[in-house]
């Protein structure tokens, strides 16, 4: 101790500094048009953001694949980058690497996403390369059939991880057996193996087209003349026009109850415990968000204040909302739940306390302080959450694909700011009843689930893993 | 507190500049300015990282870090994450080999906040530390073991190549998240002698980028850090060298309940801040980065007998860097049968070397990895940490991608034919077992 005693004799203390006077900053503005052929372009201006990041949004949403082909909706969206009328699969991704470019396409409930990030310098060719696959993609036959059996080797992988067997369980358990919420969104084994090359085609030709598709283009545009970039590349997309698909109400079983899902040996159990709530369009979202972080959004969030630093029972927990879909029409939901692992010995004790944790929340309510700190936070991180072009333009794509005005997150902001701490409580309260959540546990059957009944949080069932 | 550097951009630095800048204490500064977006990031590199840990102590370092959130003298409890979340801005920490890094970026105006909490916990985080946070740590630390290795498919091939690769002794046999018996044998008294041995302002640089005026950010420098007694009490780490060629080939079999079997193996490469360890990471960007590598194309298009097949470098500056094979089978593949494709596509980039094209791809996907990381004031303020405390000089943090750039051809087949072998490397090689209980026992960071 002596070292220590000497230094903290020797070393000045000064009180907390004060902040200065903050730099107004505001969520970027895009400019948003449309080209001939109907397609929709929104731009943004991002000064010193040289890799450009630009989202196309494809209205092909998972809802639309045909009973028995889940997982069509990925398989086309990887087909894409697998070969063009002018290139092979192999001299395509060559390409596009040539332009120090990454693409990734993937299919989710609302819609395929193709997501290009390259070097501003080579935007009209990488541009032009994923516009050639929107065009004229080849799917080829035998490429299908590849990416149909790696799809297939994937599944083990997914089944094998905690986290993912978890979410898969709880959306079969929430909603009903013909929604298409409660199967993998990538299909399944069986449904995968049934997939060809004339599926994708016809998903492909049924739902990819410019009319109903948008383009973001975040990035420093300065040394670039857009109009002519997107008149040489996305400009020459051609096909017809069709009617927005309407969006299927979500309805979800919420009725509290606890599945196991066995591993046995696992040396923790991975939690996911939720149900569906308001969307983005809902006036209590703002509330929701702050409300949600005060619950479980960092490590010093009621959650991990007991979970974590106080039992040390887990690395973290979190909680969260994320948007399965939305029409804007009321049509909408969201994901909400609590996610994260703890050690196999301490499951039941940790759900005891996450219970009590809800309960007194839903007793006592947030205090203003957690209210002004989270409101502290989710405000003034905006600047350096999107600080580079990728984030902006995910960002704008998300409101695209859920209806919301281009101007969405930056009046979030403002909302925010304006929620009182009573709005917030009521709306997390909301958001995680007690007696509505449905627990999925993957983990040790044996050793966890009489500590986890004897918790009286609803019926539980073990599964297989 | 004189100025270093000048503040002008060298050639190909993309117009960022850093000055340097030392207190009379020994902490070495760097700033970056850029006032694109109003905020600054805030980065602390320690020079001390696993290899600095003893036998019987695998974890410490990192388990250091966890402590360095349990306040100081003036921060109570949880306060650097409370009062910076409060603050609108973020944080963590992470623990290397190499090093341990402590970073916040921060809105420009609560700048000075981030400077005066760092100070704070070096010059007094042991007023602090007590049983109560060691023993809570402990557990949080031993949960995200748990949840990173112990508790996922593949989870400890790293700790088990890495123990592989480096022989018994060596300084990076181990990996930063330590064994379960070290991490429950560390006492307070471990910690208090870590932090008197390794937490002093001349083990450290920091570095603020980003929205800031320099004249005033080094007077809050000079102000809250410049009082911190400087010591000479750290014990270096031991020796990391090692031949150039491992000269046998080294071997694993690893029966568990996976889902697929696996070929990943640790190849022997060069030192980070050299020339050839640029090539060698130019061979295997060639070789197994992205979808139209050697490998993706020849095992998972042509063949179609794995899921998946890559190679990432590990750049290490104190011992070998690794080059790290990564393939999962498909189906039934037997791995003899990865294992002979592998070992013929090496061979053959190793007699041809690399095709014109394949240089411009690579180079090209290297140039873009490099604009991403310097794109970000945080991801900056590392980079020019990393290169001030490992290669002594953050200038050249700003030049790298020119350096990846200039090597040639004849450079990146030199290095494949001397290294890239069979009998220059570590296999692992994972066997799916059914049973119910399969024998389990465990990479490179650890975040906070």
């Amino acid at each position: 101790m002596s070292d220590a005693a000497a230094s903290l004799t020797s070393m000045e203390f000064h009180p907390q500094p004060q902040p200065g006077a903050a730099r107004p900053w505001a969520f970027p503005a895009p400019e948003r048009g449309a080209l001939d052929n109907d397609l929709t372009v929104l731009r943004c201006h991002r000064p010193g953001q040289k890799v450009v990041a630009v989202e196309i949004i494809l209205d092909a949403p998972l809802d639309a694949e045909p009973t028995g082909l889940d997982g069509v909706a990925t398989i086309m969206a990887r087909a894409l980058s697998e070969g063009t009328d002018k290139h092979t699969a192999e001299e395509f991704a060559a390409e596009l690497e040539r332009c120090g470019a990454t693409l990734d396409a993937h299919a989710d409930h609302p819609g395929v996403r193709v997501s290009l990030e390259v070097p501003v310098s080579r935007l009209p060719k990488a541009l032009g390369l994923v516009s050639e696959a929107l065009i004229a993609p080849a799917f080829v036959e035998t490429e299908i059939e590849r990416l149909v059996r790696n799809r297939l080797d994937e599944i083990p992988h997914e089944t094998a991880n905690p986290a993912r067997r978890a979410a898969k369980q709880l959306s079969k358990e929430l909603f009903p057996a013909d929604s298409r919420m409660s199967r993998p969104r990538q299909g399944t084994e069986e449904t995968v193996a049934a997939i060809d090359a004339a599926a994708v085609r016809a998903f492909y030709e049924g739902y990819v087209r410019p009319a109903t598709a948008t383009a973001v283009i975040v990035g420093d545009l300065t040394d670039v003349d857009v109009d002519k970039v997107l008149a040489e590349t996305l400009g020459a997309w051609t096909g017809d026009t069709a009617e927005p698909r309407p969006v299927p109400p979500v309805t979800a079983d919420d009725t509290g109850r606890v599945v196991v899902v066995d591993r046995p040996g696992a040396v923790q159990t991975q939690l996911l415990i939720g149900r569906v709530g308001a969307d983005r369009h809902d006036r209590v979202w703002p509330a929701q968000v702050l409300g949600t972080y005060c619950l479980g959004g960092t490590l010093t969030s009621r959650l991990d204040r007991v979970l974590r630093e106080e039992k040390g029972y887990t690395y973290g927990v979190r909680a969260f909302g994320q948007v399965l879909r939305s029409d804007g029409k009321g049509n909408g939901a969201s994901m909400l739940a609590i996610s994260g692992s703890v050690d196999t010995p301490n499951t039941g004790p940790a759900l005891d306390d996450l219970w009590k944790v809800l309960r007194t929340l839903a007793a006592e309510g947030l205090t203003d302080a957690e209210r002004d700190v989270a409101v502290q936070n989710l405000v003034g991180v905006a600047p350096l959450k999107y600080e580079t072009a990728a984030s902006v333009a995910g960002t704008l794509a998300d409101q695209v694909e859920q209806h919301l005005p281009d101007d969405f997150q930056a009046q979030l902001y403002a909302r925010l700011a304006e929620t009182g701490t009573v709005e917030a409580t009521a709306a997390v309260v909301n958001a995680f009843p007690v007696d509505r959540l449905v627990t999925v546990l993957v983990g040790d059957a044996a050793q966890i689930e009489e500590p986890v009944r004897a918790l009286g949080i609803g019926e539980v069932t073990v599964v297989t893993g | 507190m004189p100025m270093g550097h000048t503040a002008t951009a060298e050639a190909g630095s993309g117009g960022l500049t850093a000055t340097e800048h030392r207190l009379a204490n020994g902490l070495r500064v760097v700033l970056s300015e850029d006032h694109l977006t109003p905020v600054a990031a805030v980065c602390l590199w320690y020079d001390v990282g696993s290899r600095h840990e003893v036998e019987g102590r695998t974890g410490l370092a990192h388990l250091f870090e966890h402590l360095m959130f349990q306040g100081s003298k003036q921060v109570h409890g949880n306060g650097h994450f409370e009062l910076v979340q409060g603050a609108g801005g973020s944080l963590n920490g992470t623990t290397s080999f190499e090093r341990t890094n402590y970073f916040e970026t921060m809105p420009t105006h609560q700048l000075e906040l981030a400077l005066w909490l760092e100070a704070d916990r070096m010059g007094s985080l042991l007023a602090a530390l007590d049983d109560e946070s060691m023993e809570n740590q402990r557990d949080v630390v031993k949960n995200e073991r748990r949840q990173r290795y112990d508790n996922v498919p593949y989870g400890t091939a790293f700790e088990r190549l890495t123990a592989l690769a480096y022989p018994e002794g060596h300084p990076y046999h181990h990996t930063p998240i330590g064994s379960m018996a070290d991490l429950d044998a560390a006492t307070l008294e471990d910690a208090r002698s870590f932090f008197r041995t390794y937490y002093a302002p001349n083990n450290a640089v920091l570095s603020v980028v980003g929205d800031i005026d320099p004249q005033q950010t080094l007077a809050w420098i000079e102000k809250y850090f410049g009082s911190i007694p400087s010591h000479d009490g750290k014990l270096p780490p031991r020796d990391g060298a090692l031949p150039e060629i491992i000269g046998d080939q080294l071997r694993e079999v690893v029966e568990e309940e996976v889902p697929a079997r696996a070929l990943m193996a640790a190849y022997r490469l060069p030192h980070d801040g050299t020339r050839e360890c640029d090539a060698a990471d130019i061979a295997l960007t060639v070789l197994g980065g992205g979808e139209s590598s050697r490998l993706h194309n020849r095992l998972v298009r042509r063949d179609r007998t794995a899921v998946a097949a890559g190679f990432g470098l590990l750049r290490l500056a104190g011992a070998p860097s690794l080059g790290w094979l990564d393939v999962k089978t498909s189906g039934g593949v037997e791995v003899p049968e990865i294992e002979a494709a592998v070992d013929e596509e090496l061979a053959r980039f190793a007699a041809e070397g690399p095709t014109p094209e394949e240089m411009e791809r690579a180079q090209a996907q290297l140039e873009r990895e490099w604009l991403d990381r310097l794109g970000t004031v945080a991801g900056r303020a590392d980079e020019l940490c990393r290169y001030a405390v490992l290669f002594g000089d953050p200038q050249l943090a700003l030049t790298a991608v020119n350096r990846v750039l200039d090597v040639t051809a004849e450079e990146v087949q030199a290095v494949a034919k001397a290294r890239l072998r069979p009998d220059n490397r570590a296999v692992l090689v994972y066997e799916p077992v059914t049973t119910e209980q399969s024998d389990s026992d465990e990479e490179e960071g650890a975040d906070q």
